[in-house]
């Protein structure tokens, strides 16, 4: 409880400016489709361009003293050099994409780099159930199907699941992670903008698996605070 | 054995043991999978037309979408790869046939009576919904609707289909390890040869685990066994036998199997992809050598990438950079392997035939599979596309661009196959219409990614993208009547075609008649000159004389191994040893006696399987009809199995013939070798299952809470003295056979007998002391359902003793045997009987001290 009325009065502990998983996905998935097209155009486009260019013509040409004949011993055709060539080029651009995101990999492990964005951290408990999603905030209190968040503030989800394998997620604040009987995962976001968000239900978990959706509910952090008090009473 | 009518009987086609017929029924059977499987697709995607279960119903939707998953990747795709493999391996590799026709034919029929038991399970109520991964504890009966009957006999049919599988690998490699034409090294067997080399390495050791998964999940349906039990008991957990790894466990088993499952089914589609290249541009293939490396890489590195389907799951960050950089390295001999394709057309002189369309199609829809797929080993990328369409998009644009390869590989064969030409303008009319389904239905799926797998209320908004993808599968479903119009229609009317209709093609199947006769070649192929020759009986007799050994081994009749019941794999090991001991009395020397092809019994022990199968799905109710049903499948199984091994069969091998490196390992051996490699991976996941569960409790807590006082040591310490003795009394008994004793030998096989007797006798004292202990803890006993501990004891030595059994059966056919004379210096039997004894003898040391000791 103090925690957080403390929080209010100091506005640098405040997650507003960190990136937010949200962020990263985003960035990440620009660049990636960006020269994912790119490369797919290209390539699919020489490989056509080739089977036009040598297609059968009918004409004699020089290649043709060098066919593959029947019951020959199977050898490679030549163009090792050009082959590597490309074979090399394709490797550093997934290798370095790869290089390039693993950092961010390590941002979205480790979460935000201030310290006292991390420890003013609101904690929740998230339990997944055949359908539907239970939240359980610090006070002890919990809520079914809308979780109340603040605006600006890190929300570290402790996730796991009384029955059977679900996957707790958001579309908008990507945010995901496993939700498994037996033990907890974690993962976190940061709501920048008040408003209503949905979350889901991820992993195939019986009949009603198509309804298991959450509202994720930011809220300004006085409107928060309010709720968050009164609901401590009830 | 009896004799093989001609093909337009209906008889020829249950008799059959012939790889060419075999290989039709492959394919014929995986097509009928392939219309089941796509008109479950045709149904959700009707049902996706809104978002909404206004159609099927969300139970309905759920099962459609399972089964849709279950039968395109195991009853379909793979069938049809094997089908071109049964047919089109022996011919490459200039092998008669394959090595052990009789177990072929097997494996066919399990595969065909699998899939009659899916389709049965439909009928149970309710079939599987738990997703085509199986996701535990969703697969358990507790989460399931009604008796959950249907869901037990998909299980069941899974394992009746690895079952299948296992003989076929262990039959493929012993097949290309014994019995290539002279002169072709591994490395020179033709593409499609070499990659089905290296799927069948794959498929031994995958489905040896998801045969453990399998196993399990059926005894915790059956028996009540609770490895993957997590519920609720009312209002509280019965903590004793909820598992807290049981999501876990099954995620690691089933991905253990199912990242090489992706290889294994794309592999045989890009063997195709490479002789269609290089037929159709009439070029070598560049950079072949490394073609092959990289495939090689891949075999094995699939095996240490599974956990990047598992990135959410909580495993920590280092597992996770292990495992990105392994999925990461996997990917890039896949670049290599494309590009050496599109290098390939180079200076050709392409010709846009249908099969070398479906080809070029098949690539460019791999390259984007494979492009979208690197987005997927970027973890940060990953973790919000798990479980999103932009997966499924994903693997559809890998796994059916490899099944359009293979229908390539279809209209490739056809006129290998039936000796008539297809419509050409048909097959292409055909693979236009299919590609633009193709991408109609698969390519919208990237742009409404955000859609959640498995659901049917999508966001509204992204209607459009769904009723596209819809419209996509209309036109793809409905190219595939042009296809069978074509070929039904061309098997009739089609241009008679010669041995070798495409020119360039070079592999040894268009050596041949179109389709080519029952014993494939007319003399011995060979390529000892550099090109592919036919010897002559005295060629033969020639190089015999120079190769001195070469023929030593040819002529070994064939073994029987066979499956049935629960113990489905190991009775296939059970019956190649015991056909073994009837077989190898019986060797003719190679040509003294027609090869056979025709054995009534592969059908009939399939058929005993399925009914045992059927009878075990709903043998927990305790209804009369379940129950008669598995005892009569039981009898029937097993008496086939007697029958099978009771036949004489012959199935010569080449008497020259490139063997590297086996060439010292006789075909039964080599056999025995590759099923015995599968079994230990069996027993692995089983140990590896139990470490994992123990752990998942706490490992000491488990001894304390989970386990009786009662539970000693002393009747393990005396079953190890047990049956190491018995492991030396074989070694004995090859030594008098070696020796020529008769007597030696019945008393060694004797010992042998009475020391495994005495080891059940003991183990059937100490579970029946267990399962009725009366203590404050356990006041109704220790048996197999009651808490985790239980399950895992009696389940992994279980599995033990079942070998053990099967060990026992054998010994005592061998001993009735020997009491005849057999074996007398002629010790091989002895001692592959001895190879599985052995192994039977080392898991137990493993088992013991887990089970009784720590």
């Amino acid at each position: 409880m103090l925690r957080h009325t403390v929080i209010q009065n100091v506005p640098i502990a405040h997650a507003g400016g960190v990136r937010t998983p949200a962020a990263v996905f985003n960035e990440i998935f620009t660049v990636f489709l960006g020269l994912g097209t790119l490369v797919g155009i290209v390539v699919c486009a020489y490989t056509v361009y080739n089977a036009y260019a040598y297609r059968d013509t009918g004409e004699e040409s020089k290649a043709d003293a060098d066919r593959p004949e029947l019951g020959e011993l199977p050898t490679g055709g030549g163009g090792g050099k050009k082959l590597f060539l490309s074979f090399g080029i394709s490797a550093i651009i997934v290798l370095s994409l790869i290089v390039w995101t693993y950092s961010t990999l390590l941002y979205i492990e480790t979460g935000p780099d201030s310290q006292q964005v991390q420890e003013n951290a609101l904690e929740i408990n998230v339990e997944g159930y055949q359908f539907g999603w239970q939240f359980e905030y610090p006070n002890g209190q919990t809520t079914s199907g809308t979780l109340r968040v603040p605006q600006n503030e890190m929300v570290m989800l402790n996730v796991t699941s009384r029955d059977v394998f679900h996957n707790f997620g958001s579309p908008e604040l990507r945010f995901k992670t496993d939700a498994i009987p037996g033990q907890s995962t974690k993962t976190w976001f940061v709501g920048q903008q008040a408003g209503t968000y949905e979350a889901k239900c991820y992993e195939l978990c019986g009949t009603g698996h198509s309804y298991m959706n959450a509202t994720v509910e930011v809220m300004p952090r006085d409107d928060y605070q309010q709720w968050y008090n009164g609901s401590e009473s009830e | 054995m009896s004799d093989l009518p001609p093909k337009s009987s209906i008889r020829r086609w249950f008799l059959t043991t012939n790889h060419k017929d075999i290989g039709i029924l492959y394919l014929v059977t995986a097509l009928f999978f392939l219309v089941f499987g796509g008109l479950l697709a045709m149904l959700f995607r009707v049902e996706l037309l809104t978002p909404a279960a206004d159609f099927l119903g969300e139970s309905g939707y759920n099962q459609a979408v399972s089964t849709h998953g279950l039968l395109m990747v195991f009853w379909f795709i793979s069938p049809f790869a094997f089908g071109f493999a049964n047919y089109i391996v022996p011919l490459q590799i200039g092998a008669d046939d394959l090595a052990f026709p009789r177990l072929n034919a097997l494996s066919y029929w399990l595969y065909l009576f699998s899939g009659i038991l899916f389709g049965i399970s439909f009928f149970q109520g309710v079939t599987f919904p738990g997703g085509w991964t199986m996701y535990a504890p969703l697969n358990t009966p507790a989460y399931m609707p009604g008796e959950a009957l249907g869901a037990t006999s998909v299980v069941l049919a899974m394992i009746m289909f690895v079952a299948a599988v296992t003989l076929g690998s262990v039959n493929f490699l012993t097949t290309m390890y014994r019995m290539r034409a002279e002169g072709l090294r591994m490395r020179d067997i033709p593409m499609f040869s070499l990659s089905i080399n290296l799927t069948v390495w794959m498929m031994l050791f995958a489905f040896a685990a998801l045969l453990a998964a399998l196993i399990i999940l059926s005894s915790d349906h059956i028996i009540g066994t609770n490895y993957f039990t997590y519920q609720i008991d009312g209002d509280t957990f019965a903590t004793n036998v909820n598992n807290p790894g049981s999501s876990m466990l099954w995620a690691h088993l089933f991905w253990f199997f199912g990242h090489p499952e992706v290889y294994i089914v794309f592999f045989p589609a890009l063997g195709v992809m490479a002789e269609c290249f290089q037929t159709f541009t009439g070029r070598r293939l560049v950079g072949r050598k490394w073609f092959i490396i990289s495939m090689v890489l891949v075999a094995l590195q699939s095996f240490i990438v599974w956990m990047h389907h598992m990135f959410l799951t909580g495993i920590n960050l280092e597992i996770k950079t292990l495992f990105m950089a392994t999925t990461i390295g996997i990917s890039l001999p896949f670049d290599l392997m494309v590009f050496s394709l599109i290098y390939t057309m180079i200076k050709g002189r392409v010709r846009y035939m249908t099969p070398f369309l479906f080809s070029l199609g098949a690539l460019l829809l791999f390259i984007l599979g494979g492009i979208t797929g690197v987005f997927l080993g970027a973890v940060v990328l990953d973790y919000q596309f798990r479980g999103t369409y932009w997966v499924v998009a994903h693997f559809h644009y890998v796994m059916v661009a490899g099944a359009t390869a293979l229908f390539g590989g279809l209209y490739y064969w056809y006129p290998k196959m039936t000796g008539k030409m297809y419509n050409e303008f048909l097959g292409k009319v055909h693979f236009a219409v299919y590609f633009i389904g193709f991408n109609l239905l698969y390519f919208p799926m990237f742009i409404a990614w955000e859609t959640p797998r498995r659901v049917f209320n999508y966001p509204v908004e992204l209607t459009v993208w769904h009723n596209l993808s819809t419209v996509g599968a209309i036109i793809l479903g409905g190219s595939f009547l042009i296809m069978f119009y074509n070929l039904f229609v061309s098997y009739f009317r089609g241009a008679e075609v010669g041995d070798q209709p495409w020119e360039f093609a070079t592999s040894a199947e268009w050596a041949v008649a179109s389709p080519p006769p029952l014993e494939n070649f007319d003399g011995v192929p060979s390529y000892a000159s550099g090109t592919l020759e036919f010897l002559s009986p005295s060629d033969v007799a020639k190089r015999q004389s120079g190769h001195s050994g070469a023929a030593a081994d040819g002529g070994t009749a064939e073994t029987s191994p066979a499956t049935d019941g629960a113990g489905a794999e190991a009775g296939a090991l059970a019956t190649t040893e015991t056909a073994l001991a009837t077989g190898a009395g019986t060797a003719e020397p190679t040509g003294h006696e027609h090869a056979s092809h025709a054995s009534f019994w592969p059908f009939m022990i399939s058929l005993g399987g399925f009914l045992l199968f059927l009878g075990l799905s709903g043998i927990r109710t305790g209804s009369m009809l379940y129950t008669s049903l598995a005892l009569v499948g039981g009898i029937l199984g097993f008496g086939s199995l007697v029958g099978m091994a009771q036949e004489p069969f012959f199935a010569p091998e080449t008497a020259i013939a490139e063997r590297w490196p086996f060439a010292d390992v006789e075909k039964m051996k080599l056999g025995m070798w590759t099923f015995l490699a599968s079994d230990i991976v069996l027993f692995g996941a089983f140990i590896g299952s139990y470490a994992f569960i123990r752990f998942a409790y706490g490992w000491e807590a488990w001894h304390h809470d989970l386990i009786p006082e009662a539970h000693v040591t002393f009747p393990g310490l005396v079953n190890t003295y047990l049956l190491l003795t018995s492991s030396f009394a074989v070694v004995l008994a090859m030594v008098a056979a070696e020796k020529e004793s008769r007597a030696g030998v019945m008393a060694s096989l004797g010992a042998t007998f009475a020391l495994g007797v005495g080891f059940l006798i003991n183990k059937g004292i100490e579970w029946q002391h267990l399962f009725h202990i009366h203590t404050e803890a356990f006041p109704e006993g220790w048996a197999i359902t009651t808490n985790l501990a239980s399950s895992t004891f009696y389940l992994t030595t279980g599995l033990h003793a079942a070998h053990v059994i099967i060990g026992l059966i054998i010994a005592g056919y061998m001993f009735f045997r020997s009491w005849n004379g057999a074996y007398l210096g002629d010790e091989k039997p002895i001692e592959y009987f001895g190879l599985y004894w052995h192994l039977v003898d080392i898991v137990w040391l493993f088992l013991f001290p887990l089970f009784y000791i720590l």
